[in-house]
């Protein structure tokens, strides 16, 4: 039986590796949580490659504007389509920021219009339950639009979420080496479990 | 005093002289006793109710050529018959049979199976308009639609055999069990996405399964038609699932899971070491292209369904009233995310089969006096096998044949005994 394996996305225009921690971070919670046979690191895959379509979840993040090639555009409507889900998060929190103004164009154009996902999605009870999108210190601290964002934006295909939005810069908030964890009276992190079930099983 | 040769010798001359003298007198007397009625198919209808008034003494004998007659012109002879008439028939009507049952499927659909002598073209119709037409290979035809209506008949030859359209199946809950993985998710989402109701369980963490649809629901046939194991969380299930398979329910073995040792008496094999091929970034994914299980070793009543060089790909068998099939794939779906384009719906329609060759489906029996759906095998099981009217005979006259057999036996035994006369 094939191990999840968690995947980046590398696109063209922007910083796609602006979180170089979160990956082993994710994996070792999954790891930590769950009896889920998860490789133990995650791999880059690029956007405009067709082996994009052997990771069934992406998980893609940076600051800078997105713009998306052709073939880019071509396999992420492809990925949708069979199935896949794509994690995005911006990285600047701010939605008066060029990542997401550009992501948000690029996804519409792409695979269709976001929607705001209701806080009772099962997606917030997959794993743990959240009452819905956990905050992050960044939106409490008051960083980027100084907003707390009470929703998560998704695209949904077949009642499944297809692309799932973030503008709550989770990427920040896992940025950091899964050892640290220890010092948290509560384990921030827990929500990627939540995103990593709902993909295996929905 | 005669000697017993004498005696013996007058003894067969007379016998051959009374024989002889019977069986004279049997054709030049008239037997008024017995009467012939003839008819053939053109007229049989007609005549029937005239036929069911006449004595009991009468021969009744049909002539079909080429077509047996209706259901109901059948079953009229085959009660002339069971009312102690004699009714017999000839002719060369064709081996036709037709049979229908509906297909297990979220869409629904009717299979009609055929079995006529190699060569034959049949025209299908049902009681609206024709469905298809085709020409029998070796083992009869089958011929799978979408939709029939009413009555299907099934014509060749100026015979036309005929089942009534059974009702569509109620398709019943698939359950898929497994850890949480790709595989399990493709093969919960490709069955959804193909109409059936799909109850799934996923194992995430000890105690913590995660469940769709109506979550694990007992295993009954009354609400699931089939179950399908992605691993060896199959254990889980225990004596259960093989009295689900014995009752008629269908399970599907994929990848590993036919190495659980719950379905260890279920299995159509058992399975080998997986094979790991060789597969380049470039290379296009299809099923199996990235590996699986072979069945190493078939039970001797399993049945090879795919045979790869690898090895057996899959292979099913009965167990009970159930089926199980045996699949070695664990990554079906690397197939429908990265192979050509079509893999998925490819995937989609690929394991809506494997479903549909399992699940369970309950009988629908419909039966119509007024079709046949073997009317060659109806008219020899009501009225017996083919024979000509000199076969059939009035009777009481026997077979004169027996009768000169006879007459020669017992004049070359008195012959005999007048050659052998005096020798030692």
């Amino acid at each position: 039986m094939s191990e999840f394996v968690f995947a980046t996305a590398q696109y063209e225009s922007g910083d796609w590796d602006s979180a170089p921690l979160v990956p082993a971070n994710i994996i070792d919670t999954i790891a930590r949580y769950t009896e889920i046979a998860v490789a133990p690191t995650g791999v880059v895959v690029r956007l405009d490659e067709e082996r994009m379509l052997r990771y069934p979840l992406l998980y893609m993040t940076g600051h800078l504007p997105v713009r998306w090639s052709d073939a880019e555009r071509r396999n992420v409507r492809r990925f949708v389509d069979r199935g896949g889900m794509l994690f995005i998060d911006d990285h600047n929190h701010d939605i008066d920021g060029t990542f997401h103004k550009t992501a948000t164009e690029e996804i519409t154009r792409t695979v269709g219009p976001l929607a705001e996902l209701p806080n009772d999605h099962p997606l917030y009870s997959a794993f743990f339950k959240f009452d819905g999108p956990p905050t992050t210190s960044h939106e409490l601290n008051g960083w980027g639009d100084n907003l707390v964002h009470k929703h998560l934006l998704a695209v949904q295909r077949n009642g499944r979420i297809a692309v799932l939005y973030s503008n709550k810069d989770y990427s920040s908030e896992w940025n950091y080496h899964p050892d640290n964890k220890r010092f948290q009276s509560v384990d921030n992190t827990r929500f990627a479990v939540n995103i990593v079930v709902y993909a295996l099983t929905a | 005093m005669r000697s017993r040769r004498s005696l013996f010798e007058s003894t067969c001359r007379i016998g051959a002289f009374a024989v002889l003298g019977w069986l004279l007198g049997a054709s030049v007397i008239p037997s008024h006793a017995v009467r012939v009625e003839r008819a053939t198919n053109d007229d049989l209808a007609a005549r029937l109710s005239a036929w069911t008034r006449e004595t009991r003494s009468t021969l009744f004998h049909v002539d079909v050529g080429v077509a047996a007659p209706d259901a109901r012109e059948s079953a009229w002879l085959a009660a002339l018959r069971r009312s102690g008439r004699r009714v017999s028939w000839s002719g060369a009507p064709l081996a036709l049979a037709v049979a229908a049952e509906p297909l297990v499927n979220p869409e629904g659909g009717v299979r009609i199976d055929l079995a006529a002598p190699r060569g034959t073209a049949i025209a299908l119709r049902d009681s609206v308009s024709a469905i298809d037409s085709l020409r029998v290979a070796d083992l009869g035809g089958t011929v799978a639609t979408p939709l029939a209506v009413g009555v299907v008949r099934a014509i060749a030859a100026g015979e036309t055999a005929s089942v009534v359209v059974p009702a569509p199946t109620v398709v019943k809950a698939v359950v898929v069990v497994g850890a949480a993985s790709w595989e399990g998710k493709f093969v919960a989402s490709a069955l959804e996405e193909d109409g059936w109701p799909v109850d799934a369980r996923f194992t995430v963490a000890p105690r913590i399964d995660v469940t769709s649809g109506g979550g694990a629901p007992a295993l009954d046939t009354g609400r699931v038609a089939a179950v399908i194991a992605i691993d060896s969380t199959i254990d889980a299930y225990g004596p259960a699932l093989e009295r689900f398979v014995r009752m008629g329910g269908g399970l599907v073995l994929a990848g590993p899971a036919g190495m659980s040792r719950t379905v260890a008496s279920l299995a159509p094999g058992m399975l080998g070491e997986r094979t790991h091929p060789t597969v380049l970034p470039t290379d296009t994914i299809r099923l199996g292209s990235t590996g699986f299980y072979p069945v190493a070793r078939l039970r001797d009543d399993g049945v090879v369904l795919e045979r790869r060089p690898a090895g057996i790909a899959a292979a099913a068998r009965r167990v009970g009233a159930g089926r199980v099939l045996e699949i070695g794939f664990d990554d079906s779906w690397r197939w429908r995310m990265a192979g050509a384009p079509g893999s998925e719906a490819a995937h989609r329609a690929w394991w809506s089969r494997v479903v549909a060759a399992v699940a369970y489906a309950p009988a629908s029996i419909v039966r119509s006096s007024a079709a046949s759906s073997a009317p060659l095998a109806d008219l020899a099981r009501a009225l017996g096998p083919a024979r000509t009217l000199a076969e059939a005979g009035p009777a009481g006259t026997g077979d004169p044949r027996i009768a000169i057999t006879i007459i020669m036996i017992l004049l070359l035994a008195e012959w005999a005994s007048r050659r052998l006369r005096g020798r030692r």
